[in-house]
């Protein structure tokens, strides 16, 4: 089929996902950030908030410090480029708008306890009776059913739960929690994938899908090979190793940082030959065996080699000789990139509200089909468009869902 | 409907070209979707992991039995093609005829120096989807860094938030930059193929592997922009919440980790703790108060947890609507309760190999079915039934192939087995 197809003239249609229209009904981090990335490739993503707003806008950064739901980062990052329509699904008149927005769906995302919106008439069983091509994309902390599916999730919990944290940190001080809102935002890019993937399931297929994600096994699929390592034998098979896997795989301190440096056997001669140390490309350290012997002594060196130079310059003779190496780069460095500006990673927005933003902005590049960046909508910012141009009701209604608490 | 619904990715076939980490884990998730994944080593360019990890127990067959290798190339077929010879680069194109995606994770310049450019490729397949996916995208000044994903960590920022507090960042750990990474390519891919279906035009992904990982952190960039500030390291501590952290409990390195957010959750962990004279005090009536007074209230919960075992503390908590999670070492996290119930881990065999249990479904669909899994492909393994019955070459050139060494039943002169 796809080879016939008459390609289209309208470049807007080169959004991989224009015209896809995605209500969001999820809260948080996970969902609405699988959603920015489809409303980004084109998709018309209908964000709906309860009348006192996501989560995130009360999760900040704000300029000054001065909380405000309209102002907070998290939320703005997260929501670019959707449209937003507040809806109490407590309320009848709010469970029929969502209804109606779904009805029309080809995708839903949704974040909420198992069972939640069955309860509300808009489960999946009910719709895909009236839209049986609809994906709904469930992204929950520990799926829909099993033991642990009622049981309350913070970030830290499910860290622990899925086995990440215990391989996290410096083995003679406790398991490490990374820092930001990593759990969320790994489960967040599993459900953009999975999004994708079902969609493209429906497209093909014709019939859509429920897809239930639970945060605690996408970040369980996570660990490589070491919880199925660990089932071969029964034995733990690695604990915390901290920064330091080995002396040529670990992060040392420099002149103005940290740097790194990752190298396996294939690169270790171009690795001794960067740092100008004659001793390195020597017996004992030429050899790998000998050298996993010498690790202590091995890190001494390179302990000293990494003290004398700034991050930047580790990173620089790495480039130059050929081996992986690089630094812990701060927000900063990231902003004043030129590799990332070459690139065209950073939306710079000038937001009327929040000041200057500088948000990542792309996932990858595809100059067929470049990705969109929008702002992220006011609360209820486009209750109007949605409601009475699009979805008929009439600007009385509006007064009176209002009144009724329902947007 | 009593019958499991088609796998998603059903009908679609991958070129696949990764090696290591970040690469094969998308080809990974799109073989585990339903897509006829077609692993393609050279006889003496063959994927690294398959050594880099090896079995305890070295075989004959040690590259193909290495644990890693297993878990990032099941449900794939494995075809051995020497890219470098002409006869080699023309079978290919012959199968890149008759793939719908091409997935590379070389460095930036490799595609190019092998002549299998964009150009070529799209004169053979001109609606492929083409992912590519070097460490820090193929273009720019920085273009060239080698990075494997503790080095993608590091330069995405990610390494930049973690840490107890002192000073000194965090990695994680895994090697993250790779399944972040590889994730994402398994999305491009995908999103190539929807546009495929709605445009009948291919795409070609320039993923950057860092970029990414630095997508996962917007809150950084928002205080940046905000307050030209870094956000701090707070180790196991929350900016609101408390207790938050992880605490000691009875045995050797056990932990548990505890969340509260709430004063219901709060009057929960004192039940929980079964009700001690010290947390009625005005000092722990309320949020603001409690995070005020956290060391403290870090030092007595302790006190509580340390003479308990984790999986103790745990029910008492569950039982009390407390947001709790022992942190699970390895071995106990494949005896998890919840994800034994729903299935997440699936046994794995291979007459050849061991028998052993690895993760199923990431994502689960309605009527999905069990998670069938397939070991990984022994090297070359489907050699003779890709070439000879999806390429039309007649058998009786595949010795000449062999002789030749544009394909092998083995890898060719593979260096000695290193484990990192």
């Amino acid at each position: 089929m796809p080879a016939e197809t008459t390609p289209a003239s309208d470049p807007a249609l080169d959004r991989p996902m224009a015209g896809v229209r995605v209500v969001d009904l999820s809260q948080g981090i996970s969902g609405p950030y699988a959603t920015k990335w489809l409303a980004a490739l084109g998709a018309d993503v209908v964000k709906v908030e309860p009348p006192i707003g996501d989560l995130s806008r009360a999760a900040g950064p704000w300029p000054g410090d001065v909380p405000d739901p309209e102002t907070s980062g998290l939320y703005l990052y997260l929501n670019t480029g959707k449209r937003g329509l507040t809806c109490n699904l407590d309320t009848s008149d709010g469970r029929a708008i969502a209804a109606a927005l779904c009805a029309r769906a080809d995708i839903v995302v949704e974040s909420f306890p198992g069972g939640y919106l069955d309860e509300r008439g808009l489960g999946y069983d009910r719709l895909r009776e009236d839209n049986p091509a609809v994906v709904m994309v469930s992204v929950t902390p520990f799926g829909q059913s099993g033991p642990y599916a009622d049981l309350p999730a913070s970030e830290i919990t499910l860290f622990a739960l899925s086995g990440q944290m215990g391989v996290t940190g410096d083995p003679n001080r406790p398991p490490l929690k990374t820092g930001g809102s990593q759990p969320s935002y790994q489960a967040g890019l599993h459900a953009f994938t999975a999004t994708q993937t079902a969609y493209l399931g429906a497209l093909r297929q014709g019939r859509g899908t429920h897809l239930d994600i639970s945060a605690q096994e996408t970040f369980a699929s996570m660990l490589e090979y070491y919880a199925s390592y660990s089932s071969q034998g029964g034995e733990e098979y690695r604990g915390r190793l901290g920064n330091m896997i080995s002396a040529i795989w670990g992060i040392y301190p420099c002149i103005d940082g940290y740097a790194g440096m990752c190298v396996l056997p294939r690169n270790y001669d171009r690795m001794a030959a960067a740092t100008g140390i004659p001793e390195l490309s020597e017996p004992p350290f030429n050899d790998a065996d000998r050298r996993r012997e010498l690790d202590d002594t091995l890190q001494a060196i390179l302990y000293g080699w990494f003290a004398g130079k700034t991050r930047k310059e580790v990173h620089a003779v790495a480039m130059e000789f050929g081996f992986p190496a690089g630094y812990v780069a701060t927000v900063p460095d990231l902003v004043e990139s030129e590799q990332l500006a070459h690139r065209g990673f950073l939306q710079h927005d000038d937001h009327p509200l929040a000041g200057p933003l500088d948000f990542p902005a792309h996932l990858w590049v595809a100059p067929e089909h470049g990705w969109e960046r929008g702002r992220a909508p006011t609360l209820g910012q486009h209750n109007r468009e949605i409601l009475v141009d699009e979805l008929g009701y009439d600007l009385d209604d509006l007064a009176r869902l209002r009144e009724l608490d329902a947007i | 409907m009593s019958t499991a619904a088609p796998k998603p990715l059903a009908g679609i076939r991958v070129a696949d070209l990764t090696m290591m980490w970040a690469g094969p884990y998308a080809a990974k998730l799109m073989a585990d979707y339903g897509a006829d994944v077609i692993k393609i080593e050279g006889p003496r360019a063959w994927d690294n992991i398959r050594t880099l990890f090896p079995p305890d127990e070295l075989t004959d067959q040690w590259f193909n039995s290495g644990a890693y290798f297993h878990e990032y190339s099941r449900n794939k077929r494995g075809l051995s093609l020497d890219l470098s010879q002409p006869r080699g680069r023309e079978l290919f194109g012959r199968l890149v005829a008759k793939c719908d995606v091409l997935i590379q994770n070389y460095r930036a310049d490799v595609m190019d120096k092998l002549g299998l450019t964009e150009s070529w490729l799209r004169e053979l397949r001109p609606d492929l989807v083409i992912v590519g996916m070097a460490g820090f995208g193929k273009t720019g000044p920085e273009a060239a860094s080698l990075g494997y994903g503790p080095i993608i960590e590091q330069m995405s920022g990610l390494v930049s938030l973690s840490g107890y507090g002192d000073g000194i960042p965090f990695k994680t750990g895994i090697s993250y930059g790779d399944p972040i990474a590889g994730i994402a390519a398994a999305g491009a891919a995908v999103t190539g193929l929807i546009r495929r279906e709605r445009t009948g035009r291919g795409v070609t992904v320039d993923l950057g592997q860092r970029e990414v990982a630095t997508t996962l952190m917007g809150e950084a960039f928002a205080l940046w922009s905000m307050n030209q500030r870094l956000q701090d390291h707070v180790g196991n501590r929350h900016e609101w919440m408390a207790p938050h952290n992880a605490y000691p409990c009875l045995g050797e390195d056990h932990w548990v980790a505890i969340a509260v957010g709430s004063d219901a959750q709060w009057r929960g962990l004192v039940e929980a703790m079964g009700r001690p004279g010290w947390a009625l005090d005005e000092a722990y009536a309320d949020q603001a108060s409690r995070w005020e007074h956290r060391d403290t209230l870090d030092e007595r919960v302790s006190a509580w947890t340390s003479g308990r075992s984790k999986q103790e503390v745990f029910a008492a908590c569950r039982a009390a609507g407390v947001p709790c999670g022992p942190v699970w070492k390895l071995t106990e996290l494949v005896a998890d309760e919840h994800l034994n119930a729903r299935g997440f881990y699936e046994p794995i065999s291979d007459p050849d190999h061991a028998s052993w249990m690895v993760h199923g479904w990431v994502w689960r669909w309605t009527d999905s079915g069990p998670c069938i899994l397939a070991p990984a492909p022994n090297f070359g393994q489907h050699t003779r039934e890709i070439l000879t019955g999806l390429l039309d070459v007649d058998p009786a050139e595949l010795p000449a192939l062999a002789e030749a060494e544009i394909i092998a039943g083995a890898p060719i002169d593979p260096p000695a087995v290193s484990v990192v």
